[in-house]
């Protein structure tokens, strides 16, 4: 757990109109540096039964 | 109204079943992304865990990853998520309400400790599909593959899951930099 979670500035507030949330979240999604796997991401595990 | 697809669990008797996680996960998000809409191609509809694991994985039980499953269901049922890496919280939340579900990466071992645990005694890395957030109390409706009902004291079907605990599972997340989510997130079906 991140002692400091980063929060982003551009986020609308939670009870902002939807219109903002889809706005952001357009601008969310064209972020180039998003779009790079980190390299030491690991794959999901197995589960128990 | 938010799409509620169709709850897969990954314990269904299949080949892989309990490394199934990521693609009984992304069935669901597939199901979301077209709200239920036949796509009619050649796979079988709606889609199920086995299905995209003998697209991704034919001859092996290997770990699955959202990239590769990505690629699998887009060539199944045309459902081109947004994999994305890194995302901050607030900018997570607001994803979900501008009406898209999401596949998000997380680390059991944070929801074991909770009557939400759907596999006793599993910590690992795990796929979980979240569909909407509820206004009143902030929380997420949660599919989680393992929340089958299969003994008591496990789930069964989609959960409210505390805002905090999916966001603390979510930052556990092997891999992840600090303080955010990785994720694939459907189309705006709202």
């Amino acid at each position: 757990m991140p002692d400091k979670p980063y929060a982003d500035p551009k986020a609308p507030k939670l009870t902002a109109p939807i219109v903002e949330h889809k706005k952001h979240a357009e601008e969310v999604l064209a972020d180039e540096k998003h779009k790079t796997k980190p390299e030491d991401l690991p794959d999901f595990d197995e589960a128990n039964p | 109204m938010t799409y509620r697809p169709t709850f897969r669990k990954q314990g269904d008797g299949s080949r892989c079943q309990w490394t199934n996680c990521g693609p009984a996960s992304y069935a669901m998000a597939a199901d979301r992304h077209r709200r239920g809409v036949d796509p009619r191609t050649s796979h079988g509809w709606k889609p199920t865990p086995p299905e995209i694991r003998n697209y991704v994985t034919p001859h092996s039980c290997g770990a699955t990853n959202l990239n590769q499953l990505d690629v699998a269901t887009t060539h199944m049922y045309l459902v081109n998520m947004d994999v994305r890496y890194g995302i901050p919280w607030s900018s997570f939340q607001s994803l979900i309400i501008s009406g898209r579900g999401a596949v998000v990466q997380i680390l059991y071992r944070v929801i074991a400790p909770t009557r939400l645990d759907g596999s006793p005694g599993f910590t690992g890395n795990h796929a979980i599909y979240v569909n909407e957030r509820r206004a009143s109390d902030g929380a997420y409706l949660v599919y989680d593959p393992l929340a089958d009902g299969r003994r008591p004291g496990i789930p069964k079907g989609p959960q409210w899951w505390p805002a905090s605990l999916l966001k603390a599972a979510a930052y556990a997340m092997p891999g992840t930099a600090s303080g955010t989510v990785n994720a694939s997130f459907t189309r705006d079906t709202d």
